[in-house]
């Protein structure tokens, strides 16, 4: 019994992780196509061009440049790979913010929003006290924390709205996202850190490596060198597992999850529903914001101040991750880790050939659209499984049916 | 005898994961008769009706219209071939007004634009023909339940449907709707047309059916003549056992004050009113006492200001010697168990397993989670043993996701978890709404055994049958407030009638008769 019931979860879970493969595949496919009707129209591509092109969509992580003859070479990147782990770093928390709400049947969009106070507050915590008195790693941990909670205050807004007045998440989310961005520009319009310089470099931007503050490289860069890799990568995979806990295992997630999918059934069994509603986005922004803090307490990644005019995109990126992930936290590791991959096959595109980076785009656009779908490819795959099964019962069935059916007749009949 | 027969299911077989819904069953429908298919939740009845409108495929068994054998993949191949279905959740656009659902599918158009006009005119000579009474300008989120059913059965007769399927369409209606819809069915049946009845409710089969084919267990019972058989016995083949129709129980025994009200008020939620009016009422140990009157009466807004659900405006509850005005849910609930009206915005996390849904007023006890960890084998040995005492039958045990479980099943489900709970209090509102009689019977003598046990009970219902079979002592509400105290074994159905209808009410201090 407990083995057919496992197998069953684990059938889905295959589902899943097949679906998200068939997403991947036609986004880079779709990708690929793109690729070769510019190169064919574009003389100084050609085809030669446009197989490069496709090889780098498929393979980029693994390019090592050109060799003599200027033939594309091919093997482990350690730097490239390195890169990769680092630019999946925030991706992977901002997922699993998407994804935590999403469990509890909230969509939050509000990531942005989240990522960006989180910025803030990480930036203002680590570039204001001073490293002289206060040892670094002390630094670092608290900006680490005060950029989630930053955003954990910020997500607790659309929540609040949501469980007080009835007010659609999605529409505060989107809100508070441009709130946020207004706010933090007039912040640090007058800030002080605002004309640090470096080298010969000044301007406006803020980097906690002024401040000497940064993140452990706890010995990554010697396993991936010339990378900007971190052990904010390893926070984040811990957090994931953290997440993967609370939501299956422990009571909080089991309230969570009940509010989520029925918060009349949840109030009936006595759980605070509008508690755990401002709970779950104060969780999903403490992950957005822990998602900033981890990308700018790196040291050498760079802020610029003035972002009231768009969005970060590593907010909006969450909702893909997730998607892709089915809202597996643990899932959400590798859908990370290939998002921030499509990147740096974006940089290889521009470094290698004369195709720029933002082909990359289009595939997340397609794995945006098709992720949308898993479900629908999930259904497929389910569907396909019952009609084997059912042809195989169809030749199954002339040897065994006849003596069933005859025993039962007769039963029937006695009534 | 073979041209006879309008509609033939043969032999047919439906498979579903875990559970075989319709294991070789045969129908055959007459034209002009009213046939009535009977049996318990789970039975196959429903999974049979949607086979035969096209919702499901069979895996074996054919169909034949007038000899002929036909396939219907889906909806509207059933409607090709003059088949409606009034389904017992309504498929209705709330937002749509009543002509434009009926029409809706079955538009005429002229160049692609529609001419509402004379489907209007054909609409209201149906309506006018078989006295069925709707506004066909009112938005459906608008109108009473009845009325929704009667454009349900417009749609019908406006796709010139000769075969009418009922699935449990008593279910929603009151008494004298129901009344209404036996007379409509009549008609149609002397006009020639057929009538598929899908029900539980024994005396409306024998009301208004000409024949009766009975399912168990999604096989094929057999089918029998109405004018030849009797109540008791179709409850028995449906069961496969003799069923007790009767309650059967000791006299009361009623012991210390368990919950105490005193001239409590609740608000109502789109009102001004009160929706329950200064009313006061005592429960003991070791009784039923029974909240009676027509739905709608405040005995919804009573239990929510019992439990929590909603705040209480006036007056004061004590549970056990404790007030409990205003206490949250969760401090209620140390003291009472609470059976919901409404299974699924209540009772059940449809998304979640069974065995997730039986822990939902016990998880945070100690025997099921540590340091706020949920002990897993501890929750499936206590989801097993609760499934098994209860039988509760879903098709793959404790982690069948709760939607996909019979309504029948859920409520079993949800009663198991309640009484399990072992609390003085059980406030139990219409627990058998819906069920089938083995169902009912099984929660009934549920409910005495409880009772039986020291436990006091409050019982809200609606069924007359109900309210004087199983209760101790009954109250009467009518707009809110408690009109009468009756005790069933010397009160009439007649007079319970009178003070549920407002016609009769007992004096009390303070008040006018």
């Amino acid at each position: 019994m407990k083995q057919k019931i496992s197998g069953l979860y684990q059938k889905d879970g295959t589902k899943s992780v097949l679906a998200a493969l068939i997403s991947i595949i036609i986004g880079l496919a779709v990708g690929s196509l793109i690729i070769l009707a510019v190169g064919v129209a574009n003389p100084t591509l050609g085809l030669t061009g446009a197989w490069d092109g496709i090889r780098l969509v498929f393979v980029g992580i693994l390019s090592t440049g050109r060799d003599a003859a200027g033939a594309l070479t091919f093997g482990f990147n350690p730097t490239s790979v390195g890169n990769m782990l680092f630019r999946a770093t925030p991706l992977i928390l901002t997922g699993l913010s998407v994804a935590v709400a999403f469990k509890t049947g909230l969509f939050n969009i509000g990531a942005p929003g989240q990522y960006l106070m989180g910025t803030a507050a990480t930036l203002i915590i680590a570039l204001s006290i001073p490293s002289d008195v206060v040892p670094t790693w002390l630094i670092w941990w608290l900006a680490f924390l005060g950029g989630a909670l930053a955003g954990a205050l910020w997500g607790c807004i659309p929540g609040l709205v949501k469980a007080f007045l009835n007010i659609n998440e999605v529409l505060a989310c989107i809100m508070t996202n441009w709130i946020a961005a207004n706010l933090v520009t007039w912040v640090f319009d007058g800030s002080n850190y605002r004309n640090l310089v470096e080298n010969t470099k000044s301007g406006y931007i803020y980097k906690t490596s002024f401040n000497g503050v940064e993140t452990a490289k706890l010995g990554l860069d010697k396993l991936f060198p010339n990378s900007q890799v971190n052990g904010g990568i390893l926070v984040a995979i811990v957090i994931a597992i953290l997440m993967y806990v609370l939501m299956t295992k422990t009571t909080l997630g089991y309230e969570l999850k009940a509010c989520g999918s029925n918060r009349h059934a949840a109030r009936y069994a006595g759980i605070r529903d509008k508690r755990n509603i401002v709970l779950s986005m104060a969780i999903a922004g403490a992950l957005s914001g822990a998602a900033a803090a981890l990308y700018y307490l790196s040291g050498n990644t760079e802020f610029f101040w003035s972002t009231y005019q768009s969005l970060p995109a590593t907010g909006f990126n969450g909702i893909p991750v997730a998607l892709l992930a089915a809202s597996n936290p643990i899932a959400v590791i590798f859908t990370g880790c290939f998002m921030s991959m499509l990147d740096i096959v974006g940089l290889q595109l521009t470094n290698l050939t004369a195709y720029n980076e933002y082909i990359t785009d289009v595939i997340i656009a397609t794995i945006v659209y098709l992720s949308a779908f898993t479900l629908v490819i999930k259904t497929f795959l389910s569907g396909r499984k019952k009609r084997k099964a059912q042809a195989a019962r169809a030749q199954a069935v002339p040897e065994e049916a006849p003596k069933p059916d005859a025993a039962e007749g007769k039963g029937g009949d006695g009534v | 005898m073979e041209t006879e027969n309008i509609i033939e299911m043969l032999h047919i077989t439906k498979e579903f994961p875990g559970i075989i819904a319709n294991d070789d069953i045969t129908l055959q429908l007459r034209r002009g008769e009213i046939h009535a298919l009977l049996g318990e939740n789970g039975a196959g009845k429903s999974t049979l009706m949607s086979v035969l409108f096209g919702l499901y495929q069979p895996e074996a068994g054919e169909i034949r219209k007038n000899g002929q054998v036909v396939k219907i993949h889906n909806p509207n191949d059933a409607t090709a071939l003059g088949i409606g279905m009034v389904h017992q959740h309504f498929k209705l656009i709330d937002v749509f007004t009543v002509l434009d659902n009926i029409i809706l599918g079955a538009e005429t158009t002229k160049l692609g634009f529609l001419q509402k006009k004379e489907a209007r005119k054909k609409v209201e000579a149906l309506s006018e023909r078989y006295g069925l009474k709707v506004d066909l300008d009112a938005k459906v989120e608008d109108i009473t339940v009845g009325m929704q059913q009667r454009v349900e059965i417009l749609k019908m007769l406006y796709r010139d449907n000769e075969i009418l399927i009922f699935d449990e369409p008593t279910a929603v209606l009151t008494p004298q709707e129901i009344d209404e819809l036996m007379d409509t069915m009549r008609e149609f049946a002397k006009e020639g047309k057929s009538i598929l009845f899908i029900s539980h409710k024994l005396n409306e089969i024998m009301a208004v059916s000409d024949r009766v084919t009975v399912l168990r267990k999604g096989k094929y019972v057999g089918t029998v003549n109405t004018k030849d058989t009797d109540q008791q016995s179709l409850s028995n083949m449906m069961v496969g056992r003799p069923v007790q129709l009767k309650v059967d129980k000791t006299p009361a025994k009623p012991g210390d004050v368990v919950l105490d009200v005193k001239g409590l008020s609740v608000h109502a939620r789109t009102r001004k009113k009160d929706a329950v009016h200064d009313v006061s009422f005592q429960v003991r140990k070791g009784e039923i006492v029974c909240i009676a009157g027509i739905d709608g009466n405040g005995q919804t807004e009573l239990v929510y200001g019992l439990t929590g659900l909603e705040k209480c405006s006036g007056g004061a509850v004590t549970l056990c010697g404790k007030d409990i005005s205003h206490a949250s849910i969760h401090q209620r609930g140390e003291n009472m168990s609470h059976i919901p009206e409404d299974r699924h915005k209540h009772g059940l996390v449809l998304d979640f397993t069974l065995e997730q849904n039986l822990v939902l007023q016990r998880y945070r006890e100690p025997e099921f989670q540590h340091l706020g960890f949920i002990k897993k084998g501890a929750v499936r040995q206590y989801a097993e043993r609760l499934i098994e005492q209860y039988d509760v039958r879903s098709g793959q045990g404790p982690v069948t996701i709760a939607r996909s479980m019979s309504g029948g099943n859920q409520q079993k489900a949800i009663i198991a978890r309640e009484v399990d709970r072992d609390k003085p209090l059980i406030v139990a509102v219409q627990p058998t709404r819906g069920l089938d009689v083995g169902a009912i019977e099984y929660i009934h003598s549920q409910l005495v055994a409880e009772r039986d046990k020291g436990r006091a009970v409050l019982l809200v219902s609606l069924e007359l049958d109900e309210v004087m079979s199983l209760s101790d002592r009954i109250l009467v509400m009518y707009e809110g407030e408690i009109v009468g105290e009756l005790d069933p074994a010397t009160t009439t159905v007649q007079e319970l009638g009178l003070y549920m209808a407002g016609a009769k009410r007992t004096t009390k201090a303070g008040e006018q008769a």
